[in-house]
Order: C-alpha cells, then sequence, then structure tokens
C-alpha cells in the first residue's frame, strides 16, 4: 500500500532517529573507551567515512535499479564495484590519483553492463534475472582481476586484499568528498524525480510520456558508477547496501523517487555505520572488515528477494 | 486543411519477410473510432506500434505515419506525449506503485480528473491498491485510465478488453462511446464487441492487403470470412445483429 503523507512522516522520522542513534553508539562504543580526544581523532572520522560511503552505495543502487528497471541492481553485485576496485589498482600500479581511477573503473564497468543488457533494455523484459546473471558474472571477472593486480604488485604499496575485495573501513579516509558526494547525488536524483519515476514505468512508457530516455539513463549510468568509484575508492568494494536500503525502504511503502532520494542516503548511512560498529565490536579489539559483514546481512537478503520474485 | 488527426501514406510493414501490412492509405479524425481486424499474427499489434511511434524500425519497409500532417518522427517526444497515448498489449510493472499515483505520473496535459476516469472505468476501489497486486482485467483497466489520463485526443489501444469479462467489456464499450473527442484505434477480435464499440473498421487481410469502412459496410459475412479464413453468419434477434464464427 503507498504510504499516506502522515505515515511518511513517521517512518522519515523513525529513520532519522535510527540514524542519530547509531551515529551516537559508534563515537561512543570502542575498544578504547570514552577518550574524548580519541572520539575526535580516530573515531569520527571513521564514523563520517562510513556514513559517506553507506550513502553513496545506497545511491548507486537507487540509481542502478531505475538504470536497468530491475529491484535486483546493485553496484556490487553487478561489477561496478569492482570495476572501481580494479580501475583504482591499476591507477596505484601506474602512479596515478588513485579515486580518478576508480571512478573510470566504475565507468567502464558500468558502461559494458548496459552494453550488455542494451537488448533486454529495449524491450518490455528489461527486468530480466539474466541481466543480474550478466552482471555477476562481470563482478566474477573483476574480482579475479583484482585478485591478479594485487598478486602482482609489490605489497607495501597497496592496502590488502581485503580492502579492495570485500571493503574495509579500518584506515579509509576521504570523509569530506564521500559526504559531499552523497549529497550532491542526492540534490540530482531528487531534480529528476518524476522523470526516474516514469522510467520505473518502463523505457517504452516513459518514451510514451515524452521523457528523454536515453538522455535520462547516461545520467543515471554515469552518477551511479561516480558514486560506486568514489565509495570504492575510500573503502573498497563493500556489497549490498545499495540492494538492501531501497528495497527496505520499498517494502516499507516508500514508493516515490521524490521521497527515496534522501531517505535511502540516510539509510544506508545508518546501515553502514551499524555493519561498522558490529564489526570492530563482535570480537574486539580484533576488527572484522565491514565488506565480510555485510555480505553475510546481505547476501541472504538478496537470495529470499531473488528468490520470491520482485513482489 | 487537413482534419485527420493520424494518417497513413503507403504504409508498408514486413515481419520475417511477410508483409503484414501493404501500402496503406488511410486516416482517422476526432470522433471516429476504428477498430483494427485481422487474423492472429496479421500484424494488428505491429501496426498499433507503428500507428504510436513505438514501431520496430527493422518493420517499417515504406511508407510514413503522419500526426496532424507531420511525419510521426519529426515529431520531438514530449509534444508527441500530448498528440498520442498508447496502450500496450500486456503492462511490464516492476517496482510496486499505487494506482492513483500512476495515473499522476501519466498526466502530460492536466485536463482529466484521475477519479473521475477510475469512476468511469470501475477502478475506483483500485485508487489506491499497487499495480503489482491487480489481476489481469483490473491491471487493464487502469491501464485504460492512464492513457486517457495522458489529456492526448489520438488514442491507440492494443486489445483494451483482452482480459475483461462480459459486464466490464460493456462498461469499457460504453466508456469509449463518450469520448467524443478523440480519435481512437483500438485492436480486437470479438466481432460482436466491435459492432458496439467502433465506428469505423480496419481489416488486415492474410496477404497484407488492407480494408476499410464504416462499421456496417465493413462487416459482411463474406468480408469477416475473407478476413478470418472461417464461415459467419448474422443471426437477427430483438437486441440486434450478432455474428457467429461456424
Amino acid at each position: 500500500m503507498p504510504l499516506t503523507g502522515t505515515r511518511l512522516a513517521w517512518l522519515a522520522g523513525a529513520l532519522v532517529a535510527a540514524t542519530l542513534a547509531v551515529l551516537v553508539a559508534s563515537l561512543l562504543i570502542g575498544s578504547a573507551g570514552w577518550d574524548l580526544e580519541l572520539i575526535r581523532t580516530l573515531r569520527a572520522p571513521r564514523v563520517a567515512v562510513a556514513a559517506g560511503v553507506g550513502a553513496l552505495l545506497a545511491l548507486s543502487g537507487l540509481a542502478m535499479q531505475a538504470l536497468l528497471r530491475n529491484p535486483l541492481a546493485d553496484p556490487y553485485v553487478l561489477g561496478t564495484s569492482g570495476g572501481a576496485a580494479v580501475g583504482a589498482l591499476l591507477a596505484l600500479m601506474f602512479g596515478v590519483t588513485m579515486a580518478f581511477g576508480a571512478a573510470a573503473g566504475a565507468l567502464a564497468a558500468g558502461g559494458l553492463l548496459v552494453l550488455l543488457a542494451r537488448r533486454a533494455l529495449a524491450c518490455s523484459d528489461d527486468a530480466s534475472p539474466r541481466l543480474i546473471l550478466a552482471g555477476a558474472m562481470l563482478a566474477a571477472v573483476f574480482g579475479a582481476l583484482a585478485t591478479l593486480l594485487l598478486t602482482l604488485t609489490p605489497e607495501q604499496r597497496l592496502r590488502g586484499a581485503i580492502f579492495w575485495l570485500v571493503g574495509d573501513l579500518s584506515g579509509a579516509d576521504h570523509a569530506g568528498a564521500t559526504l559531499a558526494g552523497a549529497l550532491l547525488f542526492t540534490l540530482a536524483l531528487r531534480a529528476r524525480h518524476r522523470a526516474i519515476d516514469r522510467l520505473l514505468l518502463g523505457s517504452e512508457a516513459a518514451h510514451l510520456l515524452g521523457e528523454a530516455v536515453r538522455r535520462l539513463r547516461l545520467e543515471l549510468l554515469v552518477g551511479a558508477s561516480l558514486a560506486a568509484g568514489l565509495a570504492v575508492a575510500s573503502a573498497g568494494a563493500i556489497g549490498f547496501v545499495g540492494l538492501v536500503v531501497p528495497h527496505a525502504l520499498r517494502l516499507a511503502g516508500v514508493q516515490r523517487t521524490r521521497d527515496l532520494a534522501w531517505l535511502t542516503p540516510l539509510g544506508g548511512a545508518a546501515l553502514l555505520m551499524a555493519a561498522d560498529l558490529l564489526s570492530r565490536s563482535v570480537v574486539s579489539p580484533i576488527e572484522l572488515p565491514v565488506g565480510a559483514v555485510m555480505a553475510l546481512v546481505g547476501a541472504p537478503v538478496f537470495i529470499v528477494f531473488l528468490l520470491r520474485g520482485t513482489r | 486543411m487537413n482534419a485527420a488527426l493520424i494518417q497513413t501514406r503507403a504504409l508498408t510493414l514486413a515481419a520475417a519477410g511477410r508483409k503484414l501490412v501493404h501500402a496503406l492509405d488511410w486516416q482517422a479524425a476526432v470522433g471516429e473510432r476504428w477498430c483494427v481486424i485481422g487474423r492472429n499474427a496479421a500484424g494488428k499489434s505491429t501496426l498499433l506500434r507503428a500507428l504510436a511511434g513505438v514501431g520496430d524500425a527493422a518493420l517499417h519497409q515504406g511508407g510514413e505515419v503522419c500526426w496532424l500532417g507531420r511525419a510521426s518522427r519529426d515529431w520531438p517526444a514530449a509534444d508527441a506525449a500530448s498528440l498520442r497515448a498508447f496502450l500496450p498489449q500486456q503492462p511490464s510493472d516492476r517496482f510496486p506503485i499505487g494506482v492513483l499515483r500512476l495515473l499522476e505520473l501519466s498526466l502530460v496535459q492536466p485536463r482529466h480528473d484521475a477519479r473521475a476516469l477510475l469512476a468511469a472505468l470501475d477502478a475506483m476501489a483500485l485508487a489506491e491498491r499497487n499495480v503489482l497486486e491487480l489481476s489481469g482485467g483490473e491491471r487493464q483497466r487502469v491501464a485504460l485510465a492512464q492513457c486517457a489520463v495522458q489529456g492526448a485526443p489520438l488514442l491507440l489501444l492494443d486489445e483494451p478488453v483482452a482480459f475483461q469479462d462480459p459486464a466490464h467489456q460493456l462498461q469499457v464499450a460504453q466508456w469509449l462511446a463518450t469520448l467524443h473527442q478523440h480519435a481512437l484505434v483500438i485492436s480486437a477480435h470479438d466481432v460482436n464487441w466491435i459492432a458496439r464499440a467502433a465506428t469505423h473498421v480496419l481489416a488486415l487481410l492474410p496477404d497484407g492487403r488492407c480494408e476499410q469502412g464504416t462499421v456496417a459496410t465493413m462487416l459482411d459475412a463474406e468480408r469477416l470470412a475473407r478476413v478470418y479464413g472461417c464461415a459467419w453468419r448474422a443471426v437477427d434477434g430483438e437486441a440486434g445483429r450478432f455474428w457467429v464464427a461456424q
């Protein structure tokens, strides 16, 4: 059932409260206790990166779902994050700015995916599971390439395999860039919310209603890829945030892109901050890679969605 | 100069080496309700898609479709949206969306009242429902409302009553008859429904030739036999003339 204004306000309020609660808990809880200086210099930057990366990944998923018209689309599952990781590794090897490499890699992977999906996108059956399978294979290829590059690279120059393959927030940086990127992407999606809602009806339906479908899809592709690239550059390839968050919001009855555009990054930030808190407090003082925690939660959710169909 | 809302000039459509429509010259004006008839795979959907400007270019072998005297391919998408609406045979819903929101998104010219349209199509009870949860017939009536709410004078409807029960088939026919400010092109199979709903008939013959005219002239046993490949008999009763395939 679609949400009425009051119920939407309640849901948004609850999500804001949950995000704040996770934020405070993330700042206060940790192996070293409550030292204010420690919170300011160590925990706060890490929590900010978690929030920024979570928001970017969730937004990237939202945009990819509209682009491919598939509620199961996610930058990690479909290989965009893998492409970003390969791009970043190549950039590090050749001494180019890493974020630039990640963005280029994500764009290349996203472009390749759209190319592969071209036929499916042209006809009305544009949400086919085949698209997801093709994307999963793309992800496998990029995962293998990243592993090869990691093997060939002198170890001192790179962060570990875990960072690039499943994502890790320990020592992650670029908090400001990820948060600013998420804010920009949110505003861009909100500006185009009506056109995106029409695209969700189908590319032909959107065209019949007068939308410039190709341009909109190009914008979504660039936005989703850049968001995934920026997230990977700062925290490695963390999966399933982009799948779980928009899906959960849709299940809760949020249907309009206008609302999803700001609830999704909020939810993504809360989810990744919570996952990070979990990953550094379960077997404290040992820190688990947050990407592994997200995959343990996200992959089963993905399987349930896949088997249940999209309804 | 030209009262026709839509017009074809020597339109030729072919699929897999087979001519579906050969050199069709035809036009429709406001107030006319055209029904396209023909056998399965005769090219009804292909023709409607071509008329709507969403046809597969590979099937388009010649001629052109004009809206208000101007070739349809020259119309910018945004202008075309306020001229024609198209009901495809099957909706392809992937994401949950409420019926009223769907109609609101389909509004191009804010001229129509979504709720009144839903009421006219016996779909008022569906207003708050999610399209993914509707039955085939319900979804189709919502799709009809969606087409009408767009505000375009040219409505191209591909089998609008395929999933409707008899009562709703009748209701849709009556509703279509109220659309005096529109030109309608409809594909359908039920000859008796067509006799009730249409003013004109465009028949696609198996060899690609087309015949056209008013309902009264087009619906005769000999022509129906040519179109469908089976014998027809007219039964005249108190409620009018009915056609029975034999």
